[in-house]
């Protein structure tokens, strides 16, 4: 098991190569100098051009992916064109933020939308199971942006619960984990709910019935148990989404999140900090998928006996 | 054994996935709520920012939200007093008199009682003013500071400025934020951040990235003694907060909630909810920030002069004004930003004509049109509104218009190297007018989207710089503006009003049409 994590871990390397080129390769398809960005309105060509200059942008694409990967070997990420900070503490400074908010958000979803698929599931085809449906094409259809705002109207303008938005006590990550966790909840909870259907419909099931077992034992130990591996990878999948997908409801609640620092970095043409920060998150991602993978291994021995074997 | 586990982990996932919950908590609370101090104001300022703080390093940033805040820790030698005119409107700040020696020397005389605000209370001296000078040009306000030579020390509070030729505007430079006077001894020491340090009636108290940025009252600044009113006198909020709400409805509801004390550039559309609110002041003026429609005069078939008119009398521009910020705003003619000095707008120029703008076409060779063209922009609001109105205006003359909306950065470096044919652009500027003629129209300047050449104007925008003598001055500066606005590189849309919303009982504010507020005394009265 320990190589296993080992070797999950090594193959973080091409990982972080291929990530790191796709995003300098991409960056400099994309139209926009960031020199021009950066010396304003104002300045004059040939300011502009000393700022290229300074900044490398001058060197041909592999030269200075080149360079930005050797600045990597030694731990050092490069600096921001725009704040001139450094691209990795400034990463850092946000991802407790985006982990308070994706947090908060996977729990909210998670307490909200296993019940719900599983209670679902248990009544197909009844009234309960399309209210619950529409909950959930509600949650996956409805913007980010929007329901965010509506949140604040209710909760904040008309009954002045939480804060409008920034970053304050634990009452100021209500809406915004609510506004995040609420698309979230809909895709567990269909998750939840088709992955217990074809649970349900297995001889075990039934087999456990006709040993006398309640309901609530079939469905919770028998059931629950066998379903989980899909919803564990949903879970999973939208942690690592909400790492950098939050950026909406960063915006719309003033969040100092990594989804509004990559969105304002890629504006400004700041490369370093969108390959770091796209750096980090894959890694953080690799990460998150590292454990959903074991998680799977205490869920199903089958899986388990796989690992040790590969491992 | 196996359900244990798996529910340990399972408790361990929820567990991580809330792990941020306490890591970043060290600056909950942190931010200001502004309490009572019993002096008759609220102690804090809480100001919500349309864009993020991002640097404030004076001299390696451009933006007008760090400046705004730099404003209240620095100042500079010069103030730029908004609204003024002539002589007026330029005045002493840190520098209490200047004089040109000749057309190339000034000599600038320095108050004797200014300090940093640093422990010690280090004087400001003559070699600070160097050392800010001389440091701005290897930094990025080396295009404020264009024409230095050098600072030379005449004693520790006379300096003498060289410059590489006269030039009205260069005093007025020296009003800009980023070249507010830095400690030279706070750079020697090698202390962390020396930019914090300056002399203004506030300093730093803590910024956070992205969640706030927060400045206290210096108890002992320099000019305690300055009676209430003045320029240099001390703040009175004994916090300032600015806080960015980088979208819109959410900076304008916070106001509403309370939780800021003035809403930045609220969205028009939202101002009659503001306006609703016995509790909110909304403040409009005439801005500085100008609209425009440009053509790249380098690419057929926009070289044709007559064909530009024509366009220039299809453009609604009422439309334009309507559909963009719902008729808030100002029409006009020239090329010159509003409220800047020799501002003058009684040329015919070219009023809504959609016969007059045929009969041009027709003169310039396009009788039945069949001009295919694009039009650039920057997505969203108001560019949108603007570009689709346009088109529909273009159409009438027998002009397709394909609309090209990208982002900004794009945009800018389509513009600079020439790939766009039209496009849409905004200029703001409120103190220096060689910032408008030579940037937009020089030969071969940096923002000459336009990529116009014409050595006729390039002698005028010299003379407009250089002329001494006011009257020669301001009618090189008419004869200017009728020159640009005939020969039609761009086609002036409107100039924006400058919005704020705000507690109705704040006070002491300064507003600046060009968005670059004073907020030094400003507090909210109880």
């Amino acid at each position: 098991m320990i190589r296993y994590i080992l070797k999950r871990l090594i193959m973080l390397i091409p990982v972080i190569l291929v990530t790191s080129f796709l995003i300098f390769w991409a960056m400099s398809l994309t139209g926009g100098d960031p020199a021009l960005m950066l010396a304003g309105d104002n300045a004059k060509p040939e300011q502009i051009e000393e700022i290229r200059e300074e900044l490398g942008l001058n060197d041909p694409f592999i030269v200075r992916y080149g360079n930005y990967m050797k600045g990597m070997l030694t731990g050092d990420m490069g600096q921001s064109y725009v704040t001139k900070r450094d691209v990795f503490k400034t990463f850092m400074e946000r991802l407790p933020n985006t982990l308070m908010l994706g947090g908060a958000a996977v729990f909210i979803a998670v307490v909200v939308s296993i019940p719900l698929g599983i209670y679902t599931a248990i009544h197909q085809n009844t009234w309960k199971d399309t209210a619950g449906m529409i909950f959930a094409l509600f949650g996956n259809s409805m913007p980010n942006f929007w329901l965010g705002l509506m949140l604040i109207i209710i909760f904040s303008l008309k009954l002045g619960l939480f804060p409008t938005g920034g970053k304050g006590g634990l009452d100021s990550l209500v809406l915004p984990a609510v506004t995040v966790g609420f698309g979230l909840a809909a895709l567990i909870t269909r998750t939840t709910r088709s992955s217990m259907l074809d649970v349900l419909r297995q001889d075990y099931m039934t087999t456990a019935r006709a040993k006398g077992c309640s309901e609530k034992q079939v469905i919770t130990v028998h059931g629950l148990k066998n379903a989980l591996i899909p919803i564990i990878t949903a879970i999973g999948l939208q942690m690592s989404l909400v790492i950098t997908g939050s950026v909406l409801a960063e915006t719309v609640f003033s969040w100092p999140g990594i989804g509004r620092l990559v969105y304002d970095s890629i504006s400004k043409r700041d490369t370093p900090m969108v390959t770091g920060s796209i750096i980090m998150c894959s890694i953080l991602m690799c990460i998150i998928n590292l454990v959903v993978d074991l998680i799977y291994a205490f869920f199903d021995p089958r899986i388990k006996a796989q690992y040790s074997k590969k491992g | 054994m196996k359900k244990r586990l798996a529910l340990l982990l399972s408790v361990a996932m929820l567990a991580a996935s809330l792990a941020g919950c306490g890591g970043g908590s060290s600056s909950s609370g942190g931010s200001s709520d502004g309490g009572a101090t019993g002096s008759g104001h609220k102690e804090s300022l809480i100001i919500g920012t349309d864009a993020d703080i991002n640097n404030l390093d004076l001299q390696k940033q451009q933006d007008a939200t760090n400046n705004i805040i730099l404003k209240n820790t620095h100042q500079t030698l010069v103030f730029f007093n908004n609204g003024s005119q002539g002589d007026e409107r330029f005045g002493p700040c840190l520098a209490t008199s200047w004089e040109f020696k000749d057309d190339t020397h000034i000599e600038m005389k320095l108050r004797d009682d200014v300090h940093f605000n640093d422990e010690e209370k280090t004087p400001m001296t003559a070699e600070d003013v160097k050392f800010t000078l001389d440091m701005a040009m290897d930094n990025m306000a080396a295009s404020i500071l264009t024409g230095y030579v050098q600072c030379n020390v005449i004693d520790d509070y006379s300096i003498e400025i060289e410059i590489e030729s006269y030039n009205n505007e260069f005093i007025q430079s020296l009003s800009s934020v980023p070249l507010s006077i830095q400690s030279k001894k706070a750079y020697e020491s090698g202390v962390e951040d020396p930019y914090y340090i300056g002399t203004g009636p506030y300093k730093f108290d803590e910024w956070v990235e992205g969640e706030y940025c927060r400045l206290v009252k210096v108890e002992d600044y320099w000019g305690n003694d300055i009676p209430e009113g003045e320029n240099l006198a001390p703040g009175v909020a004994e916090v300032i907060e600015f806080r960015p709400y980088i979208e819109a409805s959410s900076r304008v509801m916070a106001l509403q909630a309370g939780e800021i004390d003035v809403c930045v550039n609220p969205p028009i559309n939202e101002l009659q909810y503001l306006e609703e609110d016995e509790n909110i002041t909304v403040y409009e003026q005439t801005g500085t920030r100008l609209f425009y429609f440009g053509f790249n005069v380098e690419k057929e078939p926009w070289n044709n002069e007559t064909l530009r008119q024509a366009v220039a009398c299809a453009i609604d521009r009422d439309a334009v004004l309507e559909a963009a910020v719902y008729g808030k705003g100002t029409l006009q003619t020239t090329i010159l930003n509003r409220g800047l000095w020799g501002f003058y707008d009684d040329m015919e120029g070219f009023d809504y004509d959609v016969e007059r703008a045929k009969s041009l076409m027709a003169e310039a060779g396009y009788a039945n049109g069949g001009i295919t063209t694009s039009l650039s922009y920057a997505s969203g609001s108001p560019y949108e509104q603007i570009a689709t109105i346009i088109q529909s205006n273009l159409k009438e003359i027998g002009i397709e218009v394909t609309l090209e909306p990208m982002e900004t950065a794009t945009l800018k470096s389509a513009c600079v190297d020439g790939s766009h044919e039209l496009f849409l652009w905004r200029w703001n500027e409120d103190s220096k007018v060689d910032f408008v003629y030579r940037d937009l129209y020089y030969t071969g300047s940096g923002s000459n989207y336009h990529h116009y050449s014409d050595p006729k104007a390039d002698e005028l925008i010299d003379t407009v710089a250089t002329e001494k003598d006011p009257e020669l001055r301001l009618a090189a500066a008419q004869e200017l503006q009728e020159y640009l606005v005939n020969a039609c590189p761009q086609v002036p849309l409107y100039i924006a009003n400058l919005v704020v919303a705000y507690n109705k009982n704040l006070q002491g504010q300064y507003f600046y049409g060009g968005g670059n507020h004073d907020w030094r005394h400003a507090y909210i009265a109880e």
